[in-house]
């Protein structure tokens, strides 16, 4: 089961609160948007489903595969 | 909306072919059609199937996609699927599908209507080209001169963008929205236009379909691994703009009479290759993935002026095309082609390399990955070049202060 | 009991939340329209939004105790669907009422809405919280004319006037920086 967070990258306005909840995941470029490193593990997928909910433009989602 | 360093042609030279550009004399109505080819045979969705499996048909993407899959996948659905014929040519170098839509139209939509038929499905949507006039005059005037019982033509006008003929954007532009890509979260084959399976596919797959069902596998032309032919656009330095017809397995050299010219394959955003690897390279899927290239939208153009500047003037232009709906692309484009340009001036490679990984994978589309694969196949190809225009000189041209940019002659 | 109900109790009970929850919605406020600007190290984006929505939780809960004193006290003849449904046969000074009617309508669909925001376009979840502005205004109007304690000058009228001094000023700057923005784009 591999999890990973995906941007709707025309949704995302580099607002960044995904960042700030999920930093292990979730760097910024240099203009504030989200760049994903790697997958979700079990012990950070509270925290991706929390910013998955936050984000106040709903651009991200939390997608298995 | 910035000018694309090539000018569309819709005018080129059609050389006659061995399959799809066959008996071009007798002119594109319908009546020389059937005359040529017969009535549109009916065929059963799994002999359709078997069909272009068969023969290993692929998409006419960067990523040559089988197209048996994306039709089973169609198949596969609940809801009543719809067929779109890509006609929309976003790519301005290329020039293969105003010829098809100028010589061999009603191939283009045999291929789609029977497949429509074998597949249930009611529409068939026809994306024309916003930006070639006579292109969609010619398809206009095949699509009015057609009476196909139970299936009905649908027709758009794409705008005269680059990114207009990506999947998404088409199904867009059907929908009665602004024609720019919007992330997909299924394929459209899957679920696309009004969430039903949509079957979308350049025209020229359209037309080795239609081509297929009237005369069957192409024995004898092509490879074992790789049988039947392909849409080639050459635009080489002093000739007109030609599209060619030419078998899988033919050595590309035998298109390209130069021979120390440096070659773009694919499209804009293809891959540069040196003289010695064009040399080498056959017209291949498989062939061209081994060398690092892609067949793509069938460009080939030959260059005697230095692809550094080209491969300047290009990104300039792709960055103009972004949708500007995505951060990565509406920010790191424009600084990727800065990047390009501050070559010149001693910057180095860095900046343009940290950029082409900042933008990959991250948009909607494929635009900004397409960019950065013309990019790094320019380092990868000519990174003496790169190097020599870092310190102030071209081999094509005299020192900087008179770089000339020289147009493609057409 | 009946001390409670004919007393002042309820009375003070329903200024005071009244007070509170106004004081609340313009914090609320105050954090949506700030959630476009920079977050910091003293309020990270994400600790602005979360109080936003706790705040406006929080708002609700006291609002639902500001109506229901007002409904139960029977010093004043305001009935239960007067809540929901404004103007329309209420004898309390009817016009400021219903002004409070519809204040808390806005929010109670703003609220709902915003409960459900994953379910739903997100464009059309954005049209439904700009009317949050309106309920906020709504609010203030309702407050300041049938408020016993804002009707006459003192500080609870000055902070009610520098609530809307400031939601306002910061609504249009972000509204002035969103459209140069705009602007700015369809020009390059």
């Amino acid at each position: 089961m591999n999890r990973r967070l995906r941007v709707d990258w025309p949704a995302c306005k580099a607002r960044g609160l995904c960042h700030e909840l999920l930093p292990e995941v979730l760097e910024l470029d240099e203009w504030g948007y989200p760049v994903v490193h790697g997958e979700v593990t079990d012990e950070l997928l509270g925290l991706a489903r929390e910013a998955v909910r936050m984000c106040p433009r709903l651009a991200l989602r939390l997608v298995e595969t | 909306m910035n000018t694309s360093p090539i000018e569309v042609r819709e005018d080129p030279d059609v050389h006659e072919g061995p399959a799809l550009l066959a008996g071009l004399a007798s002119g594109p109505s319908l009546a020389a059609h059937r005359t040529q080819f017969g009535d549109l045979p009916r065929l059963a969705l799994d002999d359709l199937v078997e069909a272009v499996d068969d023969v290993g048909l692929r998409g006419r993407g960067g990523a040559a996609f089988p197209f048996a899959i994306k039709l089973r996948t169609a198949a596969e659905g609940s809801r009543r699927p719809v067929v779109v014929v890509n006609l929309s040519e976003g790519e301005p170098a290329s020039s293969k599908d105003s010829a098809l839509a100028r010589t061999r139209p009603h191939l283009v939509l045999d291929g789609a209507v029977a497949t429509a038929r074998a597949l249930r499905a009611r529409q068939v949507h026809v994306v024309l080209p916003g930006d070639r006039p006579l292109t969609t005059a010619a398809m206009e005037t095949a699509m009015d001169e057609r009476r196909d019982r139970r299936v009905r033509l649908v027709r758009h006008v794409a705008s005269p963008r680059f990114v207009a003929g990506q999947a998404r954007a088409v199904l867009e532009l059907m929908a009665g929205r602004p024609n720019l890509p919007v992330t997909a979260w299924t394929p459209e084959a899957v679920a696309g236009h009004r969430a039903r399976p949509t079957l979308l596919s350049n025209a020229e797959t359209w037309a080795h379909v239609g081509h297929l069902l009237h005369t069957g596998p192409p024995t004898g032309l092509g490879t074992d691994d790789e049988p039947g032919t392909t849409l080639l656009t050459l635009r080489l330095p002093g000739a007109r703009v030609a599209v060619r017809e030419v078998e899988y397995g033919t050595p590309l050299r035998s298109v390209l009479p130069q021979e120390d010219a440096a070659v773009l394959v694919g499209g804009f955003h293809g891959t540069w290759t040196t003289p010695e690897t064009a040399r080498r390279l056959t017209v291949s899927v498989a062939g061209m993935r081994e060398a690092g290239c892609a067949l793509g939208a069938g460009l080939v153009l030959a260059v005697d002026d230095c692809p550094v500047v080209w491969t300047q003037r290009i990104v300039a232009y792709l960055a103009g095309q972004s949708a500007r709906r995505c951060g990565p692309c509406l920010n790191g484009l424009p600084a990727l082609a800065s990047a390009l340009a501050a070559l010149d001036d001693g910057g180095g490679t860095a900046r343009v390399e940290q950029l082409s990984a900042m933008v990959v994978g991250r948009g909607a589309c494929a635009h900004p990955d397409g960019t950065v694969r013309l990019v790094r196949s320019l380092l990868a190809a000519y990174p003496h070049e790169v190097d020599r225009h870092g310190a102030g000189y071209c081999s094509w041209t005299k020192p900087r202060a008179v770089r000339r940019l020289r147009s493609v002659a057409s | 009991m009946n001390g409670l109900l004919h007393g002042p109790t309820l009375w003070y009970l329903n200024r005071s939340t009244g007070l509170v929850v106004l004081a609340l919605l313009t914090l609320t406020a105050v954090l949506g329209v700030l959630s476009t600007a920079r977050g910091g190290r003293l309020l990270p984006r994400f600790v602005g939004q979360v109080l936003h929505r706790n705040l406006a939780l929080w708002s609700i809960v006291l609002l639902v105790l500001h109506v229901t004193t007002a409904v139960v006290d029977t010093y004043v003849d305001i009935r239960w669907w007067q809540v929901v449904v404004p103007w329309i046969g209420s004898t309390y000074l009817p016009l400021w009422l219903g002004f409070g009617t519809v204040a808390f309508d806005l929010l109670v669909l703003v609220i709902v809405t915003s409960l459900v925001r994953a379910r739903m376009r997100h464009r059309s979840w954005r049209l439904v919280h700009l009317l949050s502005y309106a309920a906020w205004g709504v609010a203030v109007a309702h407050g300041l004319g049938i408020g016993t304690d804002l009707r006459q000058p003192g500080w609870e009228r000055s902070a009610v006037y520098a609530s809307v001094a400031l939601v306002a000023g910061l609504a249009l700057v972000r509204l002035v920086g969103a459209t140069a923005r705009h602007a700015l784009e369809e020009a390059r």
